[in-house]
């Protein structure tokens, strides 16, 4: 076994298409891990669905031997981080497993919004941050003003940063000797009993959960007695081993290592990230720190469009569980769209990920209601609940008060269209706490918004209010109370639970009269007089009527037309019960699905 | 104008005789109707088959009350043939019917033809101008001018028949409304003493289905109900009283054949395609020439879409049809013809129509559809199909 003096365990965090993959890639190729003939471009992502949106959403660590120019051979570990808030708890657990981390900036664009929130989780961690000026050999690369920016938004001295291009693999000499040289070793290897760290579990349908694992102090072998420190499971280990890059089964895990154990446990649930795993026989007394229970942010109700489907939806998202536990559902079922089920994420871009993936990977095209937040409800008399389903708010004259989850966002955009993002926020009922000039033409915004609001179309908005300049990161802040409530639509007097959503009260009059109308010019036209309309606690605050049917007549109708118009009222008959029933108005399905559709 | 049960009718209802005569010289664009163009021997062996089937009817004694020669092209027939299929009919009638309809193409009628029929005792004749327009009689695939139309209304007239009927076409493709305005001013002009007035219907197995599908011609609901309220207008306003979605008349002069038919009365139909509501059974005859000749020299009549006639089903029917006719229905009086503990699901849904301006009740129960009820007569009649329906729990034990 190597000394642990002689390991770097390091990752690579950036901003989306700042390069990461690239120069990950030619780490690879330069400690030859990877031979260039088998290197596929981006070896790392494995998901199409990644390379497509160009993020990581798994982390697949490697493990490089470099030999340095101080003549010592260093094993350097790398993670892969996601790349998106929504992963911030793995992303913070994967910093937790390295003492280094390089920041990668992109020479062109300079200092991103998701730059600076990563390199703030990296300095939380304690980890030593070196700036890589990444694509410097672009025409529109700004050095200058790169360097500007370490030093006035990062804290980060300029003289530091390594030049470097991962595309013409200028500057990877210099990046590896920088991790040998200042990454501190392992830390915490002398601690008195056994430790490691889970940072990623996968499925595998032959051997069960294969964990991810960054071993802090003390050996784990095969045959050993383990326990997980959170809920005191214990198993035993089944194999260890390391990823060159491929996964190479090894006699022991030590200090510092980075690899993969395979035990007993059948599930992802159980083996939580940020666990930390233990001897059975002598467990350590104290979990390695951060660890925390990752609990779903955003819900919403999945259907399938073809109800057929509901079985291929079920095992599309059990086995879409198998690799990702912060994806949780349940059966559910709505008057308007069948059977389902409701479904929690870790935010946006999770949901989105998932639902693409259903559609992709399973073929199963769902339907997907309104998405919600998780909202804490407090009653007179002090219960507080946590509601995620607009249906199951209680009753109004129950609750005391109603409090949303808020997010702290830093927006970067470029100077001109500071006035209308700024409208943007106080229309997403935002607050701006702090304007920080990032240069001569960008400055950052410090807001506090609701995450309710940003669920739907913020993002978009920014973007095309930027022109595709502006960018965002944010983080969860504190829940705080907002004069919210249930709005409903009635279709004819009764309620559609697919349609129902928590908002401001401000914004009810507005959403549902948009929801209102829309749905009117999507019902086709109806023989009695139909009204659609929102309604909070029973009050119409809203409404809009749906087409009136002019004509529908047979012209000729006799004896022997009697027998012909009965069969066809008959096929009638039949046809409707194919469509939703909302009281007495027959619905297409699609055309819940068509409102949904735009307003998502 | 309520139609009351006159005496007899209270003791017997009345019996309609409906004879199809399935030959065309040629298809039009818009017909559904069961017809096929005449070769060889088929007239003769058509006529002897009607004889035939019409022995096969159980008549048991009853009175035809109404007589009515459609098709097809019944003026297709050769003087003498049209005398020997009337005399063929008439031995089974009892009498000659008080009423007996005829349609004739004004392209095949001649004063031969119309006396033979004067002479049968042919009440009334039914003219299928369907437009007097040369550009839209094209665009249907007629087969006549609009000169020859005159002159048959001509001819028709002068045999002083007791009732006549001009049928006309209206939402053509490209029909103006001027040009539907001239068609029934023109049609008003002959005096005729009913009116039938038809929306273009897109049915399916026609040229113009074919053409809709093809989207060489289009649908449009609102045009079309536009020229259903102009056409109530217009003839309103010219004395002809609407007492069906497409039927106008002058006062005595109602087609009492179809409103038999639409308040779920019998009737005995001869000929290929041909539907029968008799016995206990509605059900057709088959709609090939070929076939209904094999079928009825084997005896059998009448075998095709058989439908039993319960109290159920003639209670919803009688609603649903009877509420095309501008007096509407009698809800207590069909409660007694047809008792059926449906009419209790039923009455909790007529209301709603009210509610709605659908319809108008008067305290007596007399049940009939407002003019946008009328536009909307197949929507409701789907309605009240459903409230006639088997409870959905029904089979709950």
């Amino acid at each position: 076994m190597k000394p642990a003096l002689l390991t770097r365990n390091f990752c690579i965090i950036a901003h989306v298409d700042h390069g990461k993959t690239t120069l990950s890639d030619r780490l690879l190729e330069y400690t030859s891990t990877i031979s260039k003939r088998v290197m596929t471009d981006q070896h790392l992502d494995s998901m199409d669905l990644e390379k497509e949106r160009g993020i990581t959403i798994k982390m697949h660590p490697v493990t490089m031997n470099y030999p340095a120019q101080d003549g010592k051979i260093y094993t350097l570990n790398l993670m892969d981080t996601p790349g998106h808030v929504d992963f911030s708890y793995e992303v913070s657990r994967s910093l937790a497993a390295c003492e280094g981390a390089l920041l990668l900036i992109d020479a062109a664009q300079g200092v991103e919004a998701q730059t600076v929130a990563n390199a703030h989780l990296a300095f939380a961690q304690g980890l030593k941050v070196i700036p890589v000026i990444n694509k410097i050999d672009l025409p529109s690369a700004n050095l200058e003003l790169c360097m500007r920016q370490l030093e006035d938004i990062l804290t980060i001295p300029a003289e530091e940063a390594i030049l470097a291009s991962g595309k013409s693999g200028i500057g990877i000499l210099d990046i590896l000797e920088a991790v040998v040289t200042r990454v501190p070793p392992p830390r915490w290897t002398d601690y008195p009993t056994t430790r490691m760290l889970v940072f990623d579990s996968k499925y595998d349908s032959y051997r069960g959960v294969i964990s991810h694992v960054r071993v802090f102090s003390g050996t784990f072998k095969a045959g050993e007695m383990m326990m997980l420190m959170s809920s005191e499971q214990k198993s035993e280990i089944k194999e260890v081993g390391m990823f060159h890059p491929g996964m190479v089964k090894c006699r022991e895990l030590g200090p510092g290592d980075v690899g993969y154990i395979v035990s007993n446990i059948k599930s992802v649930e159980e083996i939580k990230v940020g666990d930390t795993v233990t001897h059975a026989n002598k467990p350590a007394a104290d979990m390695l720190p951060g660890y925390k229970e990752v609990r779903p942010m955003v819900y919403c109700g999945l259907y399938p469009l073809e109800s057929d489907d509901y079985e291929k939806l079920k095992v599309a998202l059990g086995k879409l569980r198998l690799n990702d536990s912060s994806l949780i559902y349940q059966n559910e079922s709505s008057v308007a769209l069948g059977f389902g089920f409701r479904c929690g994420f870790l935010g946006l871009l999770h949901m989105e990920v998932v639902q693409e993936r259903i559609r992709r990977e399973y073929d199963v095209e769902i339907i997907s209601t309104y998405p919600s937040v998780v909202y804490k409800v407090t009653k007179h008399g002090g219960d507080i609940s946590e509601v995620d389903n607009p249906v199951n708010l209680p009753d109004p004259a129950s609750i005391l008060e109603i409090s949303e989850p808020t997010i702290k966002a830093s927006i970067h955009i470029p100077n001109e269209f500071l006035g209308d993002i700024l409208t943007l926020v106080m229309e997403k009922r935002g607050s701006c706490e702090q304007t920080t000039t990032l240069d001569g033409s960008r400055v950052m915004l410090s807001c506090t918004l609701p995450l309710n609001e940003i669920l739907v179309d913020f993002n978009d908005r920014l973007k095309s209010i930027s022109r595709g300049y502006g960018s965002m990161d944010y983080e969860l802040g504190d829940y705080r109370p907002s004069d919210l409530v249930k709005m409903e639509i009635l279709v004819n007097g009764d309620p559609v639970d697919a349609f129902a959503s928590i908002v401001h009260r401000s914004k009810a009059e507005g959403q549902g009269r948009a929801l209102c109308e829309k749905l009117a010019e999507i019902i086709p036209s109806q023989m009695f007089k139909i009204a659609v309309q929102a309604a909070i606690g029973g009050k119409i605050i809203a409404r809009a009527n749906v087409r009136e049917m002019r004509k529908d007549v047979t012209a000729k109708c006799y004896g022997g037309d009697i027998s012909r118009k009965r069969k066809l009222l008959d096929k009638q008959k039949e046809g409707k019960k194919k469509m939703k029933q909302i009281g007495r108005v027959s619905i297409p399905p699609d055309a819940f699905i068509q409102v949904l559709k735009t307003n998502s | 104008m309520v139609q009351f049960p006159t005496a007899q009718e209270k003791a017997e209802p009345p019996l309609g005789l409906y004879v199809h005569v399935p030959f065309c010289a040629t298809t039009c664009d818009f017909c559904a109707f069961y017809q096929t163009v005449p070769q060889g021997d088929a007239v003769a062996r058509y006529l002897e088959s009607v004889a035939a089937e019409a022995r096969l009817v159980d008549w048991d004694g009853r009175r035809v009350a109404t007589a009515f020669w459609g098709g097809g092209t019944p003026g297709l027939l050769r003087p003498r043939e049209l005398a020997l299929l009337g005399e063929t009919m008439l031995v089974h009638c009892g009498g000659t019917p008080a009423e007996w309809s005829v349609e004739l193409a004004p392209a095949t009628v001649t004063a031969d033809r119309l006396r033979v029929l004067k002479e049968l005792g042919v009440t009334r004749l039914s003219l299928g101008v369907q437009s007097f327009q040369p550009g839209l009689l094209d665009a249907l695939g007629r087969q006549h001018t609009a000169a020859q139309a005159y002159r048959a209304y001509e001819l028709i007239r002068a045999q002083d028949f007791a009732s006549v009927n001009l049928d006309l076409m209206f939402a053509l493709p490209n029909q103006s409304d001027e040009e539907w305005r001239t068609d029934v001013t023109e049609a008003v002009r002959l005096a005729p003493d009913h009116l039938s007035t038809y929306c273009l219907t897109f049915e399916e197995d026609t040229a113009l289905w074919v053409k809709l599908s093809q989207g060489k011609v289009k649908l449009d609901a609102n045009k079309e109900a536009d020229f259903y309220l102009r056409t109530w207008e217009l003839l309103a306003a010219a004395g002809y009283a609407q007492y069906e979605v497409s039927n106008f008349a002058r006062a005595g002069h109602t087609c009492r054949h179809n409103l038999n038919t639409w308040n779920m009365h019998e009737w005995v139909g001869l000929g290929p395609s041909a539907a029968s509501q008799f016995g206990g059974w509605r059900s057709s005859n088959p709609a090939n020439l070929e076939l209904w000749l094999a079928e009825t020299a084997a005896g059998r009549r009448a075998m095709s879409d058989r439908a039993e006639l319960t109290n159920d089903l003639l209670a919803a029917d009688s609603v649903i049809f009877g509420l095309r006719m501008n007096d509407g229905v009698s809800v207590p009086r069909l409660q007694r013809r047809f008792p059926t503990p449906r009419w209790k699901q039923a009455q909790n849904f007529f209301p709603q129509l009210l509610l709605e301006g659908l319809a108008v009740a008067t305290p007596e129960g007399q049940l009939s559809l407002t003019p946008r009820g009328r536009l909307l007569a197949d929507a409701v009649g789907a309605e009240i199909l459903e409230a006639f329906a088997e409870p959905a729990n029904a089979a709950a034990p």
